[in-house]
């Protein structure tokens, strides 16, 4: 059977059942990741051995009357910017040569501790900087649903990962959108969670006022579940909540919308979107509305207009701090120059590529003694501006609905030489981000290419349960994701 | 507002950044694109606003104490330079100086 179809629940209940074995489950993978990973290239780094290895740990304590956990015999996908013990992490970077980290991401030890198996280190933007998974020291992703277009990013190997049925479930990182944009573009969900939420502990930080973990799965019901396991409190993150987290699988069984307001963004609904993206969103709508909602009409002026300009000072300006780090010094290449100086220019001219060196450099720019003012802090007010106007708006409505981009998968290369518009595929999730909301994006649909059609949800500030509750209800009317190629 | 090449290079040695003419060029064009999308926040009355007042949620502090991290020998071979317990780098202040 291919067991490679099943979600992380039927998984984790046929292998505690004694239905299947926990390696049974992970050679379908391995067998379904064989076939497809030459055209997809959504792994950087796999690790087949270490894989069975766990399965039959997984299947021993199964044997001994032991519990596995709750993913007992999963296997996941973990983005190549959160650290595993041993396992090469790169950031899709030559910069960190073969670096093994000699710890383990919190959500990566969470994960294992419930028996889910890593199958694998996903591919991504360099140091999740980018939405197309093109800027990729390995080589582009491609998306399961057509080879010639993109998965979206950074997340997008993780995202492909999940589209193509690698794994039930994946781990990976939104800044600005690299997890609710990969997920819409590859016909997956995906949630961003509140910032704070998700202890950060072993992933490698980009900007760190928006760095958040999240799950890609092709359910709602396996969010809510991967969500569970990693959102508990870690005093390594100081910026982790430290409070006990609910029941997030509790809410799913929630009947309808009946008097839940849900918000659409005025200014949104004259935006230039695709056709079809617009037809999901407003598909979505009527079912929110015939499943009881009420529909509030709202305007984020300052989000919409200024969103964009504000995110790409303050994103960069974190970057060029944080990846100030990597010196070739403590890890990663190393260099032969016999001056500090020639050293630190080398290793970094010729470990990041193109576009993590636009980012630093603009970050620099924006940083710089006499720019300081004019972009940073002017950011830092539009961002405050921004948090309030959404939270204005969170008094009126539970949820919001918008488009998580403005378009499907574009093209390999279509905007590759077009930094600006590249970065427009991010208008709609970066405000999440600089607020610090939670936000899902959720399959809606297929266009008449058959490409993938997201819609984005947006909560409040730790509304993630009235978030899964709205999601559930809507993908029960449109059913849970497919499986890329799977024949359906 | 145009940016020329010489503050593309200024700030790239700011960054510690190798760019040859060719990035030069073409990140002297990026800058200038990104820059007239940033002159679009001059629009917005931005005075009284605090730019850093975060919200209800405080950063939970740990008590500051010492812990044993047995993981000292693995990160030290990480690097590519290893001089015993410390990272051997090149030579910061030269002789004559």
């Amino acid at each position: 059977m291919d067991f490679y179809r099943l979600s992380a629940h039927e998984i984790c209940r046929k292998v505690k059942s004694g239905e299947i074995t926990a390696r049974e489950t992970i050679e379908s993978s391995l067998e379904r990741i064989n076939s497809l990973e030459k055209g997809l290239n959504a792994l950087i780094t796999r690790v087949d051995e270490r894989a069975l290895e766990k399965a039959d740990r997984v299947d021993r304590m199964l044997s001994a009357g032991e519990d596995p956990g709750l993913l007992a015999g999963v296997p996941v996908v973990i983005k190549d910017n959160m650290c595993v013990q041993g396992i090469r992490t790169t950031c899709a970077s030559r910069i960190l040569g073969d670096w093994k980290p000699p710890f383990t991401a919190t959500v990566v030890a969470e994960l294992e501790k419930e028996g889910a198996i890593v199958l694998g280190k996903a591919n991504m933007d360099e140091f999740a900087m980018g939405s197309s998974t093109e800027h990729s020291a390995f080589g582009p992703c491609s998306n399961p649903w057509d080879p010639d277009r993109v998965p979206g990013g950074s997340s997008g190997g993780s995202a492909a990962s999940v589209a193509a049925g690698y794994a039930p479930i994946s781990l990976g990182s939104d800044t600005g959108g690299s997890i609710r944009q990969p997920a819409a573009f590859c016909g997956t969900c995906g949630l961003k969670p509140t910032y704070g939420l998700v202890s950060r502990w072993g992933l490698v930080a980009f900007a760190s006022s928006l760095d958040q973990i999240g799950p890609f799965a092709r359910s709602i019901e396996d969010i809510a579940l991967t969500l569970q396991v990693i959102s508990k409190p870690d005093p390594r993150d100081s910026t982790c909540n430290p409070s006990k987290r609910p029941d997030y699988q509790s809410v799913l069984d929630q009947s309808s919308l009946k008097e839940k307001k849900v918000g659409i963004v005025k200014e949104f609904m004259d935006y230039d979107i695709d056709p079809e993206v617009r037809e999901a969103l407003e598909k979505t709508i009527e079912v929110a509305r015939s499943e009881g909602a009420e529909i509030v009409e709202l305007s984020l002026p300052v989000m919409v207009r200024y969103g964009l300009a504000t995110y790409y000072i303050i994103a960069p300006a974190e970057a060029s701090s944080n990846l100030a780090r990597y010196d070739g010094v403590r890890y990663g290449i190393s260099s032969e120059e016999e001056d500090l100086m020639d050293m630190y220019l080398k290793i970094r001219g010729d470990g990041f590529g193109e576009e993590v060196k636009r980012r630093i450099l603009t970050g620099t720019y924006v940083l710089s003694s006499g720019y300081y003012d004019a972009y940073y802090l002017t950011a830092q007010k539009v961002r405050q501006i921004m948090t309030s106007e959404f939270k204005e708006a969170f008094s009126r409505v539970d949820t919001i609905i918008m488009p998580t981009a403005p378009t499907p998968a574009f093209r390999k290369g279509e905007l590759l030489d077009d930094p600006i518009q590249m970065y427009m595929a991010d208008v709609f999730t970066l405000p999440i981000n600089m607020a610090g909301l939670p936000g899902l994006s959720l399959n809606a649909g297929y266009s008449r290419k058959g490409l993938p059609l997201g819609v984005q949800l947006i909560g409040p500030k730790w509304g993630e349960m009235q978030l899964l509750a709205a999601a559930s209800v809507l993908e029960r009317s449109f059913g849970p994701s497919l499986i890329a190629g799977g024949d359906q | 507002m145009a940016i020329s090449e010489q503050e593309v290079r200024k700030v790239a040695l700011l960054a510690r950044l190798e760019v040859d003419e060719e990035e030069v060029r073409s990140l002297a064009h990026h800058f200038d694109s990104i820059l007239e999308h940033f002159g679009k926040l001059n629009e917005l009355d931005l005075d009284n606003i605090d730019p850093f007042v975060m919200d209800e949620t405080q950063t939970p502090l740990r008590e500051d104490r010492a812990e044993k991290w047995e993981l000292r020998e693995d990160a030290l071979n990480e690097a590519s330079h290893r001089d015993g317990d410390f990272f051997r780098v090149p030579r910061i202040v030269s002789e004559e100086g």
